[in-house]
């Protein structure tokens, strides 16, 4: 797939996705200020009721802005609702038509992924701008103009290795039409063992080394980290090649899936 | 251009009870039925040949379309599309075809059709000149140059299948498969269509495949035809042919003057042939091919005739007795 073609899906996958002024809006302030108050609300009560002034290690406000940043950022790693995008192209029969295009069907659902998540970037650019009028950044977290750029590059990195790992999750679609509920019990699963719903470092100590094996910390933990300036530069390359490491072994099993999957396409819905 | 060499497909189909103990039984334990869509089906199509493919719903078109398009493998047979094996899905072979499907939306619901062009121009490597020239070309012939920029989903159902023809030719495709691409549209927009198509076919030669329900379709686009019953052809040949190889008869018609007596000795009708109406005013037989002459004269003897018509059967009836009639009948 040529640049020009994989940033013109991009582009048309935002376009669409801008094409609804009032659900971009709305979008931007309840995927915001929901997320973020039922932070303050949830963990303010915990550590009030535990009386403890860390959790963790983290205070209640490093605690706040760690779920908060969780859930934001957790929303681009998981791609948005595309994250069973694939899997819905084979329920309805509109994979048909992308077998008819002469490009790669992944590059082309990856660009749109990636379409689908600059508006929400963009949400959570302009957001994001009001978190210090709400809560006073902990002595803990060091939000720099690395640590951003640094969050970045691992929230993308995310996205593409939860686009790999889900495929051959969606590719059972092949052979039993609806992976919903699959797809649902991946979502609760990376999002519990990956750091979204709370950080590692308050799962069990013997869980943690488990955990650290795993490859849900990449989607959810190491972007947020990486943002609030917990991760050393070297610590964040050392993981930047274990995440890429895990994207190779989901795209060589994404592949070898999709080979014997596509033998059984029926382009039911068509 | 298109060759297929015995194709067949079989689908393996869940069959489920109905109602909600038979929901329950699905849950553990299946019964599957094994469905042959296609069977051994050969043909050949060329440069420039509108064929259609016509036959009951289920019969197998569109898994013939699919397997040709190289949405989905065959179980077994062979296949070749301008050289290529469809279902290998070479990018120089999908650069060359296209595929409409009535049914079916293939543009962006949420963007105006020029966005998705724009898209398309991409993904075909369409260079700008000849992109300008032929959405110009497209637009202008089917008319809807003021509504390139309307998004998809507030066009009227004919403008949405405008659109989607010109999303399939904007790449000058040398293959084109149409599965339906007039269905549920209002005879206006059909004729369009159908004059658009024929004039396409004039100016860029292509081979095309259409599959429609509608006989105005293929009488007006398709000089030949294939007709498929329960997944195999049985019939392919002219359009024109058809008649002559299936209508064993002929309509007679006779329009009587009104009021003057009929002959009390003018016998049986049933004599002359299958007796589709008779009353004061006409009578109408349906008479074998060979009993033509004998027919029409009888009823001119016995009969106050004003006018006397002599057809052939109605070629959409004719179709329609093939594809209907079992395997082990005659039609």
């Amino acid at each position: 797939m040529s640049p020009s073609l994989f940033f013109q899906i991009v582009s048309v996958e935002a376009r669409k996705r801008m094409s609804y002024r009032v659900d971009f809006w709305i979008n931007a302030v309840v995927g915001f200020f929901v997320q973020f108050g039922i932070a303050w609300f949830l963990w303010t009560a915990v550590y009030r009721e535990s009386g403890a002034a860390t959790i963790g290690g983290y205070t209640v406000n490093g605690m706040v802005l760690y779920f908060a940043a969780a859930q934001l950022l957790g929303r681009i790693a998981r791609g948005l609702e595309m994250d069973g995008a694939i899997s819905q192209d084979v329920y309805d029969g509109q994979l048909s038509r992308y077998l008819v295009y002469p490009a790669g069907f992944f590059r082309f659902k990856y660009a749109q992924q990636l379409g689908a998540m600059l508006p929400i970037a963009i949400q959570l650019v302009l957001c994001g701008a009001w978190v210090p009028l709400f809560i006073a950044l902990p002595s803990d977290v060091h939000v720099t103009l690395a640590t951003v750029a640094g969050a970045l590059v691992a929230v993308l990195a995310a996205n593409f290795l939860n686009f790999l790992a889900t495929i051959p999750i969606q590719a059972v679609s092949f052979w039993a039409d609806n992976v919903w509920s699959l797809m649902i019990a991946y979502r609760f699963l990376s999002a519990l063992l990956g750091g979204q719903m709370v950080p590692l470092t308050v799962f069990p100590d013997w869980a943690k080394p488990v955990l650290t094996v795993l490859p849900f910390r990449f989607l959810y933990a190491f972007p947020v980290d990486t943002l609030l300036g917990r991760v050393s530069l070297l610590a964040w390359a050392g993981d930047m090649a274990i995440l890429f490491a895990w994207c190779a072994v989901f795209g060589l099993l994404a592949r070898v899936v999709w080979r014997r999957a596509s033998l059984v396409y029926t382009g039911v819905g068509m | 251009m298109i060759r297929a060499d015995r194709l067949s497909k079989t689908f393996r189909v869940h069959k489920k009870a109905p109602g909600f103990v038979g929901s329950v039984k699905s849950l553990f334990r299946r019964e599957w039925v094994t469905k042959h869509a296609v069977r051994e089906v050969s043909f050949h199509v060329g440069e420039g040949e509108i064929v259609g493919l016509v036959g009951a719903n289920g019969a197998g078109k569109t898994t013939i379309v699919k397997m040709l398009a190289g949405i989905i493998h065959p179980t077994s047979g062979d296949s070749e599309v301008l050289g290529f094996r469809p279902w290998e899905r070479d990018n120089r072979f999908r650069r060359q075809i296209a595929l409409v499907m009535g049914q079916k939306q293939q543009l962006w619901w949420d963007l105006p059709a020029a966005d998705c062009f724009l898209l398309l121009k991409e993904i075909y490597r369409i260079p700008d000149a000849a992109y300008r020239e032929r959405l110009d070309y497209l637009a202008t012939a089917l008319e809807v140059t003021k509504e390139l920029n309307v998004q998809i989903r507030r066009l009227s159902l004919g403008e949405r299948m405008k659109m989607e023809l010109i999303a399939a030719l904007l790449h000058a495709p040398r293959v084109v498969f149409l599965d339906e691409p007039t269905i549920g549209l209002d005879l206006t927009a059909q004729r369009a269509i159908r004059d658009f198509l024929l004039k396409y076919r004039e100016d860029h030669r292509p081979a095309m495949i259409l599959t429609s329900h509608y006989m105005e379709d293929i009488e007006t686009l398709c000089e030949r035809l294939l007709i498929i019953r329960e997944g195999e052809i049985v019939y392919d040949g002219r359009l024109d042919a058809v008649v002559a190889n299936f209508a064993d008869r002929k309509l007679v018609t006779a329009h009587l003057r009104a009021g003057e007596p009929i002959a009390a000795s003018n016998g049986n009708l049933a004599d002359l042939g299958d007796v589709q109406e008779a009353n004061e005013r006409v009578v109408t037989l349906s008479v074998p091919r060979t009993q033509v002459a004998r027919a029409a004269s009888e009823i001119l003897r016995r009969y106050p005739v004003a006018d006397l018509t002599i057809e052939e059967a109605d070629i959409g009836v004719i179709i329609e007795r093939i594809m209907r009639a079992r395997g082990d009948q005659k039609p």
